[in-house]
């Protein structure tokens, strides 16, 4: 279980999150909803305890231990995934490469890069191709893929149906949602609230660094007239 | 003035491969690390003397390569982790940094070594020449030729072929997003930092066989291992080898040719390259 508690991050000295708090329960999806600038982004790097923002305050606790402090690579490694806003591949590696450099392919564990194409037979046919030879949606389906070769208990999912066709978002939320069923927990960042609705179980919504509203998806589908005042009118 | 003959070529192209070994040890650590490390010439020269020390005490060319390689990967490793951990994300501080190893380490040479001139004795079946294409060569400068494209070969498949080239190539592009994978790209670039300073090594005494060493080889070597990677393109070892191959024939051209203009015979072209190509020919924005 990921418990956030009262983080203030800090970029140099503004102060982007202001007391977040927010929990993501094993194996359940969790939306996090919020238009431009309001710090989703920082509060997902602030997870994986990269370089930048800093936290000043507050704690990120997984499965009770402290992350903040660590490394990014050590988050990773306690099985925290990320898939980045607009992708971040890796311009110089195939398709391959960039599942293989997380795992050596002698390791027959969890997930290899033939279960990945296996999910993602688009990845597959492609699979020699470099990151920036690919289309949008197939540079989405690997990024998801390479977070999934960390073998994750939880993804953290920056807006991954940013810039992409409708209905490539809609063969997104398949992907989520048969996830979600095998047990990962994820947090997505979403901005659009009825793409978040078809695959998650639970809202939080975020306004200027902090969290405004918090509603399990089954509320926000009967009425969600409290929401839209944060959110972007689709 | 005249024309290039085949020996004038051939002269180009073994200076060439020596600057590929030295260069491609530089750009390796200029594209992952981001540190232009200008104690890189130093290094050369240091392994330089080693490789001559230890190959006239033990008679062994090969054992002075050896030993050459394994103290300048150690010295990398105490210039990465002793030093340069304490100014890390300081690109200016680094430089600064790596300039003040240079004069030190320059210093330390002069104390060790002398002011003298030496040069690597060269093992017993390399000495002497040999015919290439109608001409008279030293088996030596042939010995470098292959060897540049040796290291080129085994470079390229250390990148293109293995998991760690790779965690290093993936490092180039976007070291976040390695070390987010749940690598410690820190390891990545400490054994990339080693691996470009015994490269350095292996060049000083290499090169130290045919070019001599004395106590300013290593700014000269630099001086041209920049021009290398500015022209190749920061980080490409493609880029280095095609870097390499123009500065070492217009090296030689400028000295056959414009001996009165032999650094601007190298440093013009690089500044017209670098009007139109801003990373150099196979460098790529981050
Ligand atoms: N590296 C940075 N340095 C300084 N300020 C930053 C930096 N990155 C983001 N900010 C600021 O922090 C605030 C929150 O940004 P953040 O990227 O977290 O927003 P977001 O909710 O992810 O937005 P979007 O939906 O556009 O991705 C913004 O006001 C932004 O300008
Ligand atoms: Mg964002």
């Amino acid at each position: 279980m990921l418990e956030i508690k009262d983080v203030q991050s800090f970029y140099g000295e503004a102060l982007v999150l202001n007391g977040v708090t927010m929990n993501v329960k094993p194996g359940e999806v969790v939306a996090l909803l919020g238009r431009n600038g309001m710090g989703k982004t920082t509060l997902i790097r602030s997870i994986m305890c990269l370089a930048q923002p800093q936290v000043r305050a507050g704690s990120i606790k997984w499965n009770g231990e402290e992350l903040l402090g660590l490394k990014p690579h050590g988050v990773a490694q306690r099985k925290i995934a990320l898939v980045p806003q607009g992708r971040r591949l890796f311009p110089s590696l195939t398709v391959t490469e960039h599942l293989t450099m997380i795992k050596p392919t002698s390791v027959k564990e969890g997930w290899t890069a033939e279960k990945i194409f296996d999910m993602f037979p688009r990845l597959a046919e492609r699979r020699s191709h470099r990151g920036n030879q690919l289309s949008g949606g197939e540079r989405q389906m690997l990024a998801v893929g390479r977070a999934l070769m960390i073998d994750p208990e939880v993804v953290l999912m920056d807006e991954p149906s940013e810039g992409l066709a409708p209905v490539m978002v809609q063969h997104l939320e398949t992907i989520i949602a048969e996830l979600g069923k095998t047990g990962l927990g994820i947090l997505l960042v979403e901005q659009n609230l009825y793409s978040a609705l078809a695959v998650c179980d639970r809202v939080y919504v975020m306004e200027t660094g902090r969290i405004v509203h918090e509603a399990s998806a089954a509320e926000v589908r009967t009425d969600h007239s409290s929401l839209m005042k944060y959110l972007v009118v689709q | 003035m005249g024309g290039l003959n085949l020996i004038q070529l051939l002269n180009g192209l073994t200076f060439a491969s020596l600057l590929f070994i030295v260069a491609s040890g530089f750009t390796l650590i200029f594209g992952l690390l981001r540190i232009v490390n200008l104690a890189h010439g130093a290094l050369y020269l240091f392994g330089g003397y080693i490789g001559y020390t230890v190959a006239g005490s033990t008679g062994n060319f090969f054992l002075g390569v050896l030993a050459s390689m394994l103290c300048v990967a150690l010295m990398g490793l105490l210039l990465d982790e002793g030093l340069l951990r304490f100014v890390r994300g300081f690109d200016l501080r680094q430089v600064l940094l790596t300039l003040g190893v240079a004069f030190v380490l320059n210093d330390l040479a002069l104390v060790l070594w002398g002011g003298d001139t030496f040069s690597v004795p060269i093992p017993e079946m390399l000495r002497g020449a040999t015919t290439i294409g109608g001409v008279f060569y030293p088996k030596y400068r042939i010995f470098v030729l292959l060897l540049g494209v040796a290291v080129f070969a085994a470079l390229w498949l250390m990148l293109n072929r293995t998991r760690l080239g790779a965690l290093i190539r993936a490092g180039v592009d976007d070291a976040e997003m390695v070390e987010a994978m749940g690598i410690n790209i820190r390891r990545v670039f400490l054994a990339t930092f080693m691996l470009g300073a015994s490269l350095a090594g292996l060049g000083g005494v290499v090169g130290g066989a045919f070019l001599t060493l004395y106590p300013t080889a290593d700014s000269e070597i630099l001086v041209f291992s920049l021009a290398v990677v500015i022209i190749g393109g920061r980080g490409s070892l493609v880029g280095a080898a095609v870097g390499s191959l123009l500065v070492g024939l217009l090296n030689t051209i400028g000295q056959v040719m414009f001996p009165e203009l032999a650094y601007f015979v190298i440093f013009g072209p690089m500044a017209a390259i670098l009007a139109f190509r801003p990373l150099g020919l196979f460098g790529r924005a981050v």
